[in-house]
């Protein structure tokens, strides 16, 4: 028996409902009320009904431009101010919100012109400021920096002019003073959240920023920092999740931020979806231009990789970065010094910043500069401290070996050469012939023989040929060196082939007789020899003929 | 596949290839085969893992053009810094290459000796074997194998992906027209919550409460990706339906009499029923215009009609919607 029901059987819940929303309903939503709440889309729409309605007071287009502005919609909001400015006897100061509108929308020149129309005020002196930054006038930002005083907005405007600068640790300074004194402002909270990220300190940045959401879990700038956060302590899936939950607890038609949730997801979804989402935001993003660039790197296609990133000066840490990839696969695809120069400039002044120099990617950067410049015992400093992060790693493994080889320890090489999964790689010519000498130089001849056998005959094949009969010879490797001299002697009957395959014979010759390869090998040793026309094979087989019968060889 | 030890071999594909790739190392230099550079410093240390104290060197020709885009600030002082462990990195193109010619030079004679595990002639000296054997042993050394250098390729790490976090509140925003003070950006982000009304939903009801509809034509928006937005779609249905049923229900005045709905509902009389266990009503395949056939239906179903159709259709309809709320018809349709 249940002597605690609520919901009335008969009559229906939807009566009782419908009670409520009356009541909820019947009254007009006050402005006030949706802009204390933040919900600018409703105030804007109250706005612009009793406008039509013709209830509109004077300034209500300077309230609807107000809401555009803090919901993002910048480019209403520019619409609207335009039209109060032109307007006669309009306020001043109105131009203020109108450079405000032209600057989030990137129209720099415009915001100048409409600031400086303003009478003197702190804020056209923070949008000077900035503008100035914009615009790389040092001279100007500092005179418009003196004239920032001791208010929250104006310090914490300069607070943001040094996050924008890359200066973290200063505009952190700024806002742990501020909040030192007034803990509600919770938004510094976030702030500093932002700082931590660009520090590379995710796990503080996350403590920092569960401080503003606890009391506003639906925030988008912080739960899409979270989600960024989690990206980087632990993967694209952990962040995914953190952004679809807020676009689970937003409603249609929230927009604000849209850009930078859609962009994320390509990125915590490895690039899925990159085409679409990525090109529309170049310029408005600054990291889409950038990972676009990354995406078609993973793609192999450095046409469009290039095309996109070569009109940039770099700036930022991962802007040279990006460039010196770039560059780096480009010069190497196509031969040009150019290329490899600026690659190994740009890896440089990134891997040796002081910011950059304990960083994984720091010490990839100083290994590729030092590459490039052929400098393998400095390549190998940075790749060893580093190795424990790329065990599995196809990219670093094949250089790694490279710098293992060419400093001389083959033995590791060839480990880490094998190591190597991919396909293409294991297909490179670089790749083979550079096993291929690992495996002679420790003694492993016959594998390295078996590669050169696996190979389509090209000019690859050739060189690897040669390469394979001089190493093999310069380590005693007789058997496999007088095979390989023998294929070359038939490809080019190049007298040197002679020389080299006679060497190598009789090197063979004198393995078998110190019992180091099998004697039947001898048989092989004349067959090779008779494949030469040479005048001398006659004399060197009676000879080592003569051997095989006194030492009861069969040949 | 390069299974040409055997004799079947086209000589035509040889030549070709010969001919193409003139053999490299014919040249009478070597290349270098363990590139050791000159030792210039004292042993490499290894980076260690705090933060490196680089030492000063003279670094000048880091002077790089991109430095100026910088501007004065920490990138510059990042930048301008020698690399760890003190190297110098030789930037200057000639000089690198000198430097990898001398190294050729340095390399030649000890090729071979310093190569671990390398062909020795004296290790065979100790063999017993004729005096032919011997001097057919010098062919061994008469052949001096060349050094193939080997090219390099440096593969570019994969950058990671990078995330986008935005900026940082500037503090350039308009104020409030009536210039009240905000706490936008010091106790809340500057950014609208993330419930945000439905513009359309809204104005709807703002018309129905305020009573000024018909004011201006509505603004009809619509769903994009719909296919993909469910959620859309629901969120509108259910706003739509709580906007509906806040709104009184429609009354309709007939202009001539009507009788009741619930007079309608009664029951038919017997023979009907029965009849109608064999027949069936006439559908709208009935060869007849439409006019006609809502003659028909209403006839059947008692509804008068007059000049006007439309009030008895709407008579006809009332009466469906009434059958169709009530319970007993639900649940005979649920056992269909």
């Amino acid at each position: 028996m249940i002597l605690s029901r609520q919901k009335p059987a008969v009559g229906g819940a939807s009566a009782l409902v419908r009670e409520k929303e009356k009541s909820k309903e019947k009254k007009l939503p006050k402005v006030d009320d949706l802009l204390t709440s933040r919900d600018y889309t409703g105030a804007m729409t109250v706005l612009e009904f009793n406008k039509q309605a013709g209830k509109g007071e004077k300034d209500t287009d300077s309230w609807i431009g107000f809401c555009a502005f803090h919901l993002g919609d910048y480019k209403k909001a520019y619409e609207m101010y335009m039209n109060l400015c032109k307007q006669p006897g309009c306020d001043a100061n109105m131009w203020l919100n109108f450079s405000c509108c032209c600057f989030y929308l990137g129209m720099y020149k415009e915001a100048e012109d409409a600031a400086l129309k303003a009478p003197k005020s702190s804020l056209q002196n923070r949008l000077l400021f900035h503008l100035s930054h914009k615009f790389n006038d040092e001279k100007r930002l500092m005179t418009f920096h003196k004239n920032l005083q001791d208010q929250f907005e104006d310090q914490l405007c300069l607070a943001s002019i040094h996050y924008m600068r890359s200066h973290y640790q200063e505009s952190i300074d700024v806002y742990k003073r501020i909040l030192l004194e007034n803990r509600e402002f919770l938004a510094l909270n976030v702030y500093v959240a932002l700082c931590y990220y660009k520090l590379d300190y995710y796990d503080v940045s996350q403590e920092v920023l569960a401080v503003y959401l606890q009391s506003y879990p639906d925030s988008a700038i912080a739960v899409n920092l979270k989600a960024c956060n989690h990206f980087k302590l632990f993967n694209g899936k952990a962040a995914e999740a953190e952004l679809k939950h807020l676009q689970e607890i937003s409603s249609s038609s929230f927009s604000f931020a849209s850009e930078l949730v859609k962009h994320n997801l390509v990125v915590f979804r490895s690039g899925e979806g990159a085409l679409q989402v990525l090109p529309p935001l170049i310029d408005v993003i600054p990291e889409a231009r950038l990972n676009l660039v990354i995406y078609y790197l993973r793609q192999d296609d450095l046409d469009e990789a290039y095309g996109l990133i070569k009109e940039t000066d770099p700036t930022s840490p991962q802007e040279y970065i990006i460039k010196a990839v770039v560059n780096a696969a480009l010069g190497q695809e196509r031969g040009s010094r150019e290329h490899v120069k600026i690659a190994q400039q740009y890896f440089q002044m990134f891997g040796s910043s002081a910011s950059e120099c304990d960083t994984i990617p720091g010490r990839q950067c100083m290994a590729s500069c030092f590459f490039l410049l052929k400098q393998f015992d400095d390549v190998l400093i940075y790749l060893n401290s580093i190795k424990s992060y790329f065990y599995n790693d196809d990219v670093f493994n094949f250089n790694y070996a490279q710098a293992k080889a060419t400093t001389g320890n083959f033995k590791e090489a060839e480990e880490v050469f094998l190591l190597v999964q991919s396909e293409k790689i294991k297909n490179d010519y670089v790749y083979l012939s550079w096993l291929a000498r690992s495996y002679i130089m420790n003694k492993k001849a016959r594998l390295a023989w078996e590669l050169y056998l696996k190979m389509e005959t090209s000019g690859e094949s050739f060189s690897l040929l040669q390469m394979i009969a001089n190493d093999c010879y310069k380590m005693g490797q007789f058997y496999i060196s007088a095979k390989a001299f023998d294929v070359l002697e038939r490809l080019d009957p190049n007298p040197e082939y002679w020389e080299g395959k006679r060497g190598a014979c009789v090197g063979l010759f004198q393995l078998i007789i110190a019992g180091q390869e099998p004697r039947e090998t001898l048989r092989e040793v004349l067959m090779l020899l008779r494949n030469s026309t040479n005048p001398q094979v006659e004399y060197i087989a009676r000879v080592i003929k003569k051997w095989g019968k006194e030492n009861r060889v069969a040949v | 596949i390069n299974q040409h030890y055997d004799e079947s071999l086209d000589v035509n594909d040889s030549e070709e290839v010969a001919s193409l790739y003139t053999p490299t190392p014919r040249k009478p230099s070597p290349g270098i085969v363990t590139p050791e550079r000159p030792i210039e410093r004292g042993g490499p240390a290894p980076p260690p893992l705090n933060r490196m104290s680089s030492q000063q060197s003279p670094s000048d020709d880091l002077d790089f053009d991109e430095q100026e885009h910088l501007g004065e600030g920490q990138m510059d002082r990042k930048l301008s810094q020698p690399p760890p462990s003190g190297k110098n990195i030789d930037l200057n193109e000639e000089s690198e290459d000198s430097d990898v010619s001398s190294d050729d030079e340095d390399e030649d004679d000890d090729n071979m000796v310093g190569l671990e595990g390398a062909y020795d002639p004296a290790d065979y000296e100790h063999l017993t074997v004729s005096q032919e054997i011997k001097e057919l042993f010098q062919y061994i050394t008469r052949y001096t194998p060349q050094s193939i250098e080997l090219e390099h390729k440096l593969k570019p790490f994969n950058p990671d992906f990078i995330p986008a976090v935005g900026d940082i509140d500037a503090f350039l925003k308009v104020p409030r027209p009536d210039n009240k003070p905000v706490t936008l950006g010091l106790t809340v982000l500057d950014e609208p919550c993330a419930k945000q009304s439905d513009p359309t939903v809204l104005d709807l009801q703002l018309r129905s409460i305020s009573k000024t509809s018909g004011v201006r034509a509505m603004q009809v928006r619509s769903v994009k990706d719909a296919d993909r937005n469910p959620k859309a779609i629901d969120t509108w249905v259910e706003s739509m339906a709580d906007l509906h049923r806040s709104k009184p229900p429609p009354n309709v005045h007939y202009s001539k009499s009507m009788p009741e709905i619930d007079h309608l509902m009664q029951e038919w009389p017997r023979e009907v029923e029965e009849l109608l266990q064999k027949i069936s009503l006439p559908t709208a395949q009935l060869d007849c215009d439409l006019p006609k056939y809502c003659d028909i239906i209403c006839s059947l179903l008692d509804i008068p009609v007059y000049k006007n159709r439309i009030q008895s259709l709407h008579v006809l309809f009332s009466l469906y919607s009434a059958f169709k709320q009530m319970q007993h018809f639900q649940t005979d349709n649920v056992q269909e």
